[in-house]
């Protein structure tokens, strides 16, 4: 299976994937705005050896990582999160999950210099805390209690990323130093969530500005 | 004019202005009605308080009111600007563009409206329009990099490239020092010129722009990625190698990598050796990477196929990794390496040294694989297949994925009942796996379980959603769910549940066409430009996707049935059978009404009266929960339409779509579009059955014009028929098409059904199709099909038929149905 990053083609399969195997599901604008947020963050994992279906063929999607840049850190320090990872029953032991949460973190840090990564995992889901505690060597911060819709606790669980921009700047990927403006508020990240507009003489139509929705 | 207001209503008609924003519609209506009462004519006031109606829902109370707003003052841009928004909220872009217009040209300084005006126009593709605006918004606000970024959009989404770079390279030359390297828009800003540049074809230019404006790039995987790329075209193979093996070592699952790479290094396809040693010095350096091991097997052949599909295989089959059938069917279309694999396999079962106690490492999965390699529809033999996984199951009767590979069995025997029930088994056995949830509900549905299939998913599906699990898919837009539903539902004769669902469908593709609206300004401040581009080109195609494309021939063919009369076929008037089908229908319908309405009324009952209506007002109640009213329509063939407009707009090339279209367009008689899908169908495969039956049903048209059909047209249409020649003699067209293709059994089928549609007598042409069941090429499906042909022909042969079909294939239950 070839992991490569996401497109905005993909996106009706991935929430295809999303809806198939996990309780937590978006409408396909929380997909777009990730893809239009932080697009070098998401990556799917796509089965490319398939024969095409048909002159309309899009690519199946087997897994995918849907991930985002934290708007704004309460303790100020830029991190990524993930906000979605699931790879099909009939793909796994492929090791794809892995392979997507590394592509997602390389990129964190090099396009947005995050210092870690955090994600969310239900209590009772072992697999996914095998990959995330023993493979990725995620550790366990806090957890939320009643996390989930159904009222599951829920790990909320980090990674720091000075490794990977170690290895970064090793590979001669990225030849310079991070530090400085990573802690930076970015000033138009802050207002994203809410648009006021004026119309005329002062006169405001936010309502039909619509906002990009945060669903969680 | 605005109407001038003495200072208090002045201040009023302000309050008014933040209520609607703050969404205090009550208060705003409030304050509105006290200047009204002073000023019953004051339009400003009127225009706003159509605003908060309509955001109310109100929109025909809104409407008049906004007219009447204009009515009392034309000249207010306030008035003009609320009609256009009111416009815009029903979507009827066109209007609201004309009503931005105007509201501007009173108001030319109003960045407000002018702002509104231009989303609308990139959001209905007018570009020209879109390019003036952004360039008025520039002049307003030069001091915005995102007020040029726009117009350079504006320029490259019109096709005018170097216009946009253009633009681009005048805002970097105001630029009086190089924004810090962290700047993420204008990192972005560097990579979207450099996409455009590209795009331009001038890859020297993109690359010396690359090397010096985006050596530092925070992008680092689309530089490179672009990098290698412009160095590959400009022949320069060398240097191109180098960027393709760095980024194989950031990432070596990309197939596409991995071709590039031996392009650059200029090794010939059928150098199977140095090609191989590419892939093995990857395998060596990431001992993780599947690719590297696996994709050898695509290109080798012979005994070193066989030697590295073994190795691979036993290594898959140690671990006991259970997607690797999955990961190797595509190599089955050569039947020298599906034989292979097959050998490979079954030799490894009897190999002494391998893990015969483990549940799903060596022997299991090498029974799940020769399970699934028998189950596959290019190496079937259904009957080894359940050897092989009841093998599999006796070594982990607990097993999901086992389970799973038995349902579908099942399913490829056309036993649909036993398939649900097995995959209900299987989901038994992980409750906590929502896959397993979702191919269960999946096959209770193919089972026609609506009930059931829905309780399945409401196991996953959120609680508190009110409406219950059908509200939750249908908020999620749940594609799958509530297609396989509509399907299940049509192929009961539930009409009105079925278009239920095909419509709100619809909806859902309405509302992803939607949802890029406010992208038009989001991305904008977001920077991220490359990907909004790459959304707005999705758009304008997204309805291609397979998962349209069915869900519009599934609600067409729908309509298609509802618009054939009973009468045709030579049964007049409604048949006993019918009436009876009719009755049942209406039982059901009514049957399920009142289930609704009790479950509705049991969820009123245990809501907490505190928390009630809350989730209440923000929803409307549907009115037609069993789409009763959709199902009553008297003009099925113009609702059709709203499918099949869009799906031969985005989907020319779909065979399935022009077929659709010709079936709509004759019975709508209108011929030259029907003519139209008629020739590229047979562009597309003139030897398809369906469309075979279709050139004789036209050349029957042709030959015999309906008499209001006007010469000229007619002569047209002949003019433009293709198979003009051949079908001069259309009986004897139709014995060469069925003796050319007597083997297959659709074929014979459809040139059976053009036989009748010649005047061949009826009993004949139901003999000739209950036949096919002793066709010596026939399955299950095609016994389906013609048993099918037989029911809409009101055949008196369909339990005869059925019956010899079921000895055939006792298991089938779309036989049994």
């Amino acid at each position: 299976m070839d992991i490569r990053l996401l497109t905005t083609a993909d996106l009706p399969l991935i929430q295809h994937a999303n809806l198939e195997n996990l309780p937590e599901n978006y409408f396909l604008k929380y997909y777009l705005y990730h893809a239009l947020s932080w697009p070098q963050l998401s990556f799917v994992a796509v089965d490319v050896s398939r024969p095409r279906k048909g002159p309309y063929d899009y690519p199946k999607i087997v897994g995918y990582v849907l991930a985002k840049m934290e708007e704004e850190p309460t303790d100020g320090v830029q991190h990524g999160h993930i906000t979605s990872l699931s790879v099909m029953r009939t793909h796994r032991r492929l090791g794809i999950a892995e392979k997507l949460m590394r592509q997602s973190q390389l990129a964190m840090v090099e396009t947005f210099q995050a210092k870690y990564v955090s994600l969310h995992v239900r209590v009772s889901n072992v697999a996914a805390r095998h990959l995330y505690e023993d493979t990725l060597r995620f550790r366990n911060e806090k957890t939320e209690s009643k996390y989930y819709a159904d009222g599951e606790d829920a790990y909320s669980m980090r990674l720091d990323l000075d490794d990977v921009a170690e290895l970064a700047k090793r590979d001669g990927v990225d030849e310079g130093d991070a530090v400085g403006e990573v802690g930076r508020d970015p000033e138009a990240d802050g207002k994203q969530k809410k648009i006021r507009v004026a119309v005329g003489r002062g006169l405001g139509v936010g309502d039909l500005v619509e906002k990009v929705e945060t669903k969680q | 004019m605005p109407q001038p207001l003495a200072p208090k209503e002045a201040a009023q008609f302000r309050t008014i202005i933040r209520s609607f924003e703050d969404k205090q519609y009550k208060r705003g209506l409030k304050t509105a009605d006290l200047i009204l009462k002073k000023h019953p004519k004051h339009g400003d006031t009127m225009a706003m308080k159509a605003l908060i109606l309509n955001s109310q829902g109100k929109s025909d109370e809104a409407f008049p009111l906004a007219k009447e707003a204009l009515t009392v003052d034309m000249k207010s841009h306030i008035c003009w600007h609320v009609y256009g928004l009111l416009y815009r909220s029903v979507k009827n872009f066109e209007e609201a563009i004309k009503a931005y217009k105007f509201a501007l040209k009173l108001d030319p300084s109003s960045a407000q409206i002018q702002r509104d005006l231009a989303i609308l126009q990139v959001h209905v593709r007018d570009y020209q329009g879109y390019i003036q605006s952004r360039t008025a918004m520039l002049q307003a606000r030069p001091q915005l990099r995102s007020s040029w970024t726009a117009l350079a959009i504006a320029h490259h989404l019109a096709g005018n490239l170097a216009e946009a770079e253009n633009v681009l390279t005048t805002y970097e030359g105001t630029l009086k020092s190089p924004p810090s390297r962290y700047d993420i828009e204008h990192s972005e800003a560097v990579m979207y010129k450099n996409s455009i540049i590209a795009e331009q074809g001038d890859y020297q230019r993109a690359l010396d722009h690359l090397e010096t404006a985006a050596k530092h790039n925070l992008d680092r995987l689309a530089v490179l990625e672009c990098r290698a790329d412009y160095l590959l075209k400009l022949g320069r193979k060398e240097e191109a190698a180098k960027v393709y093996r760095l980024l194989l070592d950031r990432n070596s699952e990309h197939t596409l990598y991995y071709e590039k790479l031996e392009e650059a290094l200029e090794i010939p396809a059928d150098d199977a050796a140095a090609r191989k040693a590419i892939y093995d010095e990857y395998a060596a350096k990431f001992p993780r990477c599947d690719i590297a091991r696996r994709a050898p097997l695509d290109f080798l052949s012979g005994d070193e196929f066989r030697q590295v599909a073994e190795s691979y295989l036993t290594l898959m089959l140690n671990k006991g990794v259970p997607s690797l059938f999955a990961n190797l069917k595509h190599l089955y279309s050569d039947s020298f390496k599906k034989d292979t694999l097959r050998e490979i396999a079954e030799k490894y079962i009897t190999s002494q040294d391998i893990d015969s106690e483990s549940k799903d490492k060596g022997e299991a999965a090498a029974l799940y694989y020769l399970a699934q390699h028998y189950n596959y529809h290019m190496s079937r033999d259904l009957a080894k297949a359940h050897e092989y996984v009841d093998r599999a199951i006796e070594k982990d009767p607990k097993s999901v994925d086992f389970h799973m590979t038995k349902a579908r069995i099942l399913k490829h025997e056309g036993n649909i009942k036993a398939a649900a029930e097995m995959m209900n088994t299987a989901r038994k056995l992980d409750l906590k796996d929502r896959y397993i949830n979702s191919k269960c509900a999946k096959y209770q549905l193919r089972n026609n379980e609506n009930e059931k299939a829905l309780k399945t998913v409401g196991l996953f599906t959120r609680a508190e959603t009110v409406g219950g699990p059908l509200a939750d898919l249908l908020e999620m837009q749940c594609i799958w769910f509530l297609t396989e539903d509509g399907e299940a539902y049509a192929r009961q004769g539930n009409t009105g549940l079925a278009l239920k669902r095909f419509h709100a469908l619809n909806n859902i593709f309405d509302v992803w066409q939607d949802d890029q609206f406010d992208f038009h300004s989001f991305s904008l401040r977001k920077g991220q430009i490359r990907a909004y581009i790459d959304m707005v080109r999705w758009e304008d195609h997204f309805r291609d996707h397979p998962v349209y494309t069915r869900v519009a021939l599934d609600a067409v063919n729908l309509y298609l049935k509802m618009a054939e009369k009973p009468s045709a076929n030579g049964t007049n008037g409604v048949s006993e059978e019918d009436a009876l089908e009719k009755k049942k229908a209406a039982k059901k319908a009514r049957k399920e009404q009142q289930r609704l309405e009790r479950e509705e009324a049991e969820r009123q009952a245990k809501q907490d009266p505190n928390k009630g209506g809350q989730a209440g007002d923000a929803k409307k109640k549907d009115e037609d929960p069993l789409g009763l009213t959709l199902a009553a329509t008297t003009d099925p063939l113009g609702e059709a339409m709203k499918f099949l407009g869009p799906m031969l707009q985005s989907s020319p090339k779909s065979i399935e779509a022009q077929i659709a279209g010709f079936e709509v367009y004759m019975r709508r008689e209108k011929y030259v579009l029907a003519l139209q899908c008629l020739n590229r169908a047979l562009g597309i495969d003139a030897e398809n059955p369906r469309v075979h039956e279709q050139v004789v049903a036209f050349r029957k048209l042709l030959d015999n014009p309906p008499s209001d059909l006007p010469p000229k047209v007619v002569e047209t249409l002949k003019a433009e028929f293709k198979p003009s020649e051949e079908t001069a003699d259309l009986s004897k067209f139709n014995e060469a098409f069925q003796a050319k293709h007597q083997d297959s059994p659709l074929h014979v089928l459809s040139a059976i059904k053009a036989k009748l549609q010649l005047g061949v007598d009826l009993a004949k042409c139901e003999k000739e199709v209950a036949g096919l069941v002793d066709h010596a090429n026939a399955t299950f499906s095609h016994a389906v099909a013609a048993l099918e042909t037989l029911k809409s022909w009101r055949s008196a042969e369909v339990n005869a038929f059925r019956q010899a079909a079921l000895a055939k294939w006792p298991n089938v239950t779309r036989l049994s149905e």
